[in-house]
């Protein structure tokens, strides 16, 4: 029997009686009290999320930089340092292996944060790049260190996160919070203002007390997933995979072909050069019955896709999903069915970008 | 915690029989508990004939989406178009304004198979220490 992983926080998601489930072989919570409530408070106010799932890891050395340029679709030398950018691990075919934030944190000093999913495969396939290359040192710190996730409108008015509110987007510093060594970066998977902060195991408790004594929601996995579908951000392992490229993914922004050499850049030329012949779309429902991933999707009497993520958009209170269909069909106001339960529900593409800040 | 006046399903669906063979009914506390924040139902029309312990409606939460099933035989008499209009009632008061149907009961002895409220506390405390383990 494979048991489940715990983060620095399992106690405390347990001792809030949080409702706890298996996602990528982590236990975590799904919920505190409801997912829309969760949701809500990162759209209005401030909510934090447990995501140590997530992969950190440190690269480093002499040749880390140029290490890097080869095995991302984005270059990492030209990053200024204290900035980040998202970008793909593709393998040689074009295929996405993972979308991952990258931070330059110092001289031949990045870090990476990735998925949960097959971490050991990415790990594994990063040290292959890398050739064992004395120069390139990777060092996957995930089990020592807790992650946060600090996200919404109020971010900034917290006592805890003042002192980084001077960060640009994608800016990240090393500092402290109530006397305790973090790094703290302006990055989230929200669609809202926020931070994301990493410390040692050993500061998790403190950290996540001292978030909710100022009012700080905690939130679980269900929120996480309704605010990045509605902000129309993909999901690993569901929105796309190794079988799917970047451009029929919509994510040619994280890719530049313009840079050297790297992993994959001739499949993606040619992929680029041929077109692609199906492409991810947003959808909303006409009515109120959920999408969810895996459905059918149809075009008079004719299944053309699938569903990759769908649900209800709270913030929109309406129901919505991405999902692959042939690149005729991917434009704007195309009429297109979801079979819901063996019963066809009317819907339309519409922009992927559900739900925009401020807008 | 549930309702007295209630008969129960294994399937977590309460009735609470009127005079004139009749009844409404919806889901249990522990069935929104699990459920989560619910967002959508599907009901059968009135008119609309149900059998005992047979699917009679879809409801959807934010995570998932589960059938529900009849606690008796009859016909629909009227739904609750307000908790259509706004599902979340069925979280907020499962035994009050988010009672889903009523019907007219066609045998009314099937009411025997059902648990009384003492019973169904007992199987969802089973059911919440499995959980637990």
């Amino acid at each position: 029997m494979k048991l489940l992983k715990k983060t620095p926080l399992n106690k405390v998601h347990h001792d809030l009686k949080a409702r706890m489930i298996d996602f990528a072989g982590w236990e975590l919570p799904v919920w505190f009290t409801s997912i829309l409530a969760e949701h809500r408070a990162v759209r209005s106010g401030a909510g934090m999320f447990d995501v140590s799932d997530m992969g950190r890891v440190w690269v480093s050395g002499r040749k880390a930089g140029s290490f890097l340029d080869k095995v991302l679709t984005k270059p990492a030398q030209q990053l200024e340092v204290g900035s980040a950018q998202l970008c793909l691990l593709c393998l040689e075919d074009g295929g996405i292996l993972d979308d991952l934030w990258v931070y330059h944190v110092g001289t031949d000093r990045y870090l990476i944060v990735w998925n949960a999913a097959n971490i050991e495969q990415k790990l594994d396939w990063l040290c292959r790049c890398s050739g064992s290359d004395p120069d390139i040192i990777i060092e996957d710190t995930s089990p020592d260190t807790v992650m946060l996730a600090v996200q919404g409108p109020s971010v900034c008015q917290l006592k805890n996160l003042k002192g980084v509110s001077h960060l640009p987007r994608f800016g990240h510093t090393q500092t402290k919070i109530g006397g305790l060594s973090v790094f703290v970066a302006r990055t989230g998977y929200t669609g809202e203002d926020g931070f994301e902060i990493i410390s040692h195991a050993a500061n998790a408790l403190p950290l996540w007390e001292s978030f909710m004594e100022q009012g700080v929601k905690p939130c679980g996995l269900g929120a996480r997933d309704s605010l990045r579908l509605e902000a129309g951000m993909l999901l690993y392992g569901q929105d796309m995979d190794t079988g799917t490229n970047p451009f029929e993914a919509g994510l040619e922004w994280l890719v530049d072909l313009g840079k050297g050499e790297f992993i994959g850049k001739s499949a993606l030329l040619a992929i680029k050069r041929q077109g692609v012949k199906r492409k991810l779309i947003g959808f909303q429902v006409k009515g109120r019955e959920i999408a969810r991933s895996a459905y059918k999707i149809f075009k008079s009497d004719q299944e053309v896709g699938r569903v990759t993520s769908g649900g209800y958009a709270p913030t929109l209170g309406v129901s919505i999903g991405l999902g692959y269909v042939p690149i005729e069909l991917a434009t704007i106001g195309t009429d297109i069915e979801i079979m819901i339960r063996n019963k066809p529900a009317a819907a339309q593409v519409v922009n992927k970008r559900f739900y925009q800040r401020g807008a | 915690m549930n309702s007295k006046d209630c008969k129960y399903t294994q399937e977590h669906e309460w009735i609470r029989p009127e005079p004139g063979n009749k009844g409404s009914i919806g889901l249990t506390d522990y069935a929104q508990s699990q459920l989560g924040d619910i967002v959508y139902l599907d009901l059968p029309a009135p008119g609309t004939q149900v059998e005992q312990f047979k699917k009679m409606g879809e409801v959807e939460s934010v995570k998932a989406v589960s059938d529900i099933f009849s606690p008796v035989s009859g016909q629909v008499l009227e739904i609750n178009q307000t908790v259509i209009d706004e599902p979340g009632l069925v979280n907020e008061d499962p035994y009050g304004a988010g009672w889903l149907v009523r019907l007219e009961l066609s045998k009314p002895s099937e009411l025997d198979a059902l648990m009384d409220s003492d019973k169904y506390d007992k199987f969802v405390a089973e059911l919440s220490e499995e959980e637990s383990e």
